[in-house]
């Protein structure tokens, strides 16, 4: 047996300082992590994180307000509608605009969809990251049929900004509810059968089961949001606790597990995805008639104040924070993500765990980079 | 005990999911696509390249030059000179930096005369930087020929525009003349 080399830099002969990242599949975006490892135990852990800072709230502090909603899309690209609804929600607070009801019908549809899109890629490669490769292909082709839809409604497949202060950017394309519940059906048969081949998989249990644990404790000590929020048993989702839109007339359950583990936020992911299915089919019931857009002042500029808004993403809670002095531009904006926060629990939770209990760690708290960095 | 428990558990998972991953093997069409031999149908609302469409009825583009779609872009793409003025307005030069581009609709919805739209071209890579810097020869449909025949189109109506009105002033100075002429002669 070759004695391992001490890598330079280290502290002690059996210490080792990696780089995993900023160029890493199981990163999921440019995150570099330094972590010190003693044998196969990561003793600690640093992300670094603005590899992809591209100073979004600056820019939108720039423009107009309503110029800063596309830029929203590349907040959290993989749920763009559900940052576009943030920063609308934000914006037609400062101004005191209406919503058209349909338009928040159909809002909440967008937003649900985008929701499914999204917890598909982090099943997808959650599923990869712990070594699975089929479930990975099978997400994403069901997530490929979701884009169509969503390119199918909005002209985009990631970037969408279709959601617009003021309501949504155009209604329906003719046959749209028909093609969205024929993709809900067999969605819902597939998803069951991506959970066997998943959840009651022996190798991914082991993986995920009492891997992480978060105290309810700490889960609210640090911030945390959404599923990770869920997964450790406190029932808080703005959906229902601040409803928003169209949320209040619509029936679903909270998905809520007490364990804290990684499969407990990997089981809540899930069945968020049963329960945004019924979301939808209840929008596209109950949906009025009428306009998909409120009026709209020409020249925008809201009286001096502020106004926060508080939206439920995929990832937790999605907060825009706006600043008017009463001119047409915004004096500041400030985006409260729910990535940032759970990336830095990382160090916390990973500490004296295997490097490969990290990368099941770091997966299933379900990170965005383009949100982390802004 | 366990041991056998635990095994007998995770061959039958695995048999599950040998059976899921069987029956996609078997029982489904392809999904993928060979890509640079078939191209995807896009929806109909694809955001594209733009264009600007050209209105056989009235010989020209539709763009007056008004500039409200270079306002309502975020990230500044589209600068344009105006050609002709009052009705018979136009551009002679309509410039869009892809390169900053966020293909984001704001222009499109900004625009009150429908004079600029998204295709459904979706093929927008290229080596060369210069490619991303789309002039109205590019971005007019019917290409250089149609930008020349809205400036055609703009300076006839202008001409005749300018023609009613020096006909208007000479009848007006006739009739001036006219009365005067006839006063002239009551005297």
């Amino acid at each position: 047996m070759t004695a391992m080399q001490p890598a330079v830099g280290a502290s002690t002969s059996s210490d080792m300082t990696i780089n995993l990242g900023p160029q890493h599949p199981s990163t999921h975006g440019v995150l570099r992590l330094m972590v010190a490892l003693d044998g196969e135990y990561v003793k600690s852990c640093r992300p670094v994180v603005g590899y992809l800072h591209r100073g979004l709230e600056r820019m939108m502090a720039a423009r107009p307000y309503r110029q800063s909603v596309p830029f929203t899309d590349r907040l959290d690209y993989c749920a763009s509608l559900n940052s576009n609804l943030a920063i609308s929600q934000a914006i037609e607070r400062i101004g005191g605009m209406a919503v058209p009801e349909r338009a928040q019908y159909l809002r909440v549809m967008l937003c649900e969809m985008n929701r499914i899109a999204s917890h598909l890629i982090f099943f997808g490669t959650y599923a990869a990251d712990i070594g699975a490769t089929t479930a990975f292909l099978y997400a994403f082709r069901e997530r490929e049929r979701l884009l169509d839809l969503l390119e199918a409604y909005t002209g985009a497949r990631l970037t969408c900004n279709w959601i617009r202060p003021g309501g949504v950017a155009s209604d329906m394309p003719e046959g749209y509810a028909q093609a969205v519940c024929a993709f809900l059906d067999g969605f819902l048969k597939e998803l069951d059968a991506y959970d066997t081949l998943l959840t009651g998989n022996p190798i991914f249990r082991v993986r995920t089961e009492g891997v992480g644990i978060i105290s309810p404790e700490k889960a609210i000590a640090y911030g945390a949001s959404g599923p990770v929020l869920r997964g450790s048993g406190v029932n808080i989702d703005l959906r229902r606790t601040e409803p928003y839109d169209a949320y209040p007339r619509t029936q679903f359950d909270v998905p809520l597990r007490t364990e804290g583990d990684c499969l407990a936020r990997y089981l809540v992911r899930v069945e968020e995805m049963r329960q945004s299915a019924r979301i939808i089919r209840q929008c596209l019931r109950e949906m009025p008639e009428g306009e998909h857009w409120g009026k709209q002042p020409k020249v925008f500029r809201p009286a001096a104040g502020e106004a926060y808004s508080r939206t439920e993403s995929p990832r937790g809670e999605l907060s825009i924070y706006l600043v008017s002095d009463g001119t047409a531009n915004p004096v500041r904006v400030r985006v409260r993500g729910p990535s940032f926060v759970h990336l830095s629990m990382l160090p916390e939770l990973v500490r004296g765990v295997k490097v490969a209990d990290m990368i099941a760690i770091l997966g299933s708290l379900d990170t965005v980079l383009g949100e982390v960095d802004r | 005990m366990r041991l056998i428990v635990s095994f007998a558990q995770g061959f039958v998972s695995i048999l599950k999911g040998m059976a899921i991953t069987f029956l996609n093997l078997v029982g489904r069409r392809k999904i993928t696509l060979q890509y640079p031999y078939q191209r995807p149908n896009v929806s109909p609302r694809w955001r594209g390249i733009f264009y600007l469409p050209y209105n056989d009825e009235a010989g020209r583009i539709n763009c007056v030059g008004c500039t409200l779609c270079a306002q309502a872009c975020p990230t500044g793409v589209i600068t344009m000179t105006k050609m002709g003025a009052g009705k018979h307005a136009s551009v002679n030069a309509f410039t869009m930096d892809l390169g900053r581009c966020m293909f984001c609709n704001l222009c499109i919805e900004a625009c009150p005369f429908d004079a600029i739209h998204m295709s459904t071209r979706f093929e927008l890579a290229s080596v060369d930087r210069g490619v991303s810097l789309l002039t109205i020869d590019k971005l007019a449909q019917g290409g250089a020929d149609a930008v020349e025949r809205t400036k055609r189109t703009i300076e006839a109506a202008l001409e005749q525009e300018a023609a009613a009105k020096a006909a208007a002033a000479a009848a007006k100075a006739q009739a001036a003349a006219g009365a005067q002429a006839a006063e002239g002669a009551d005297a």
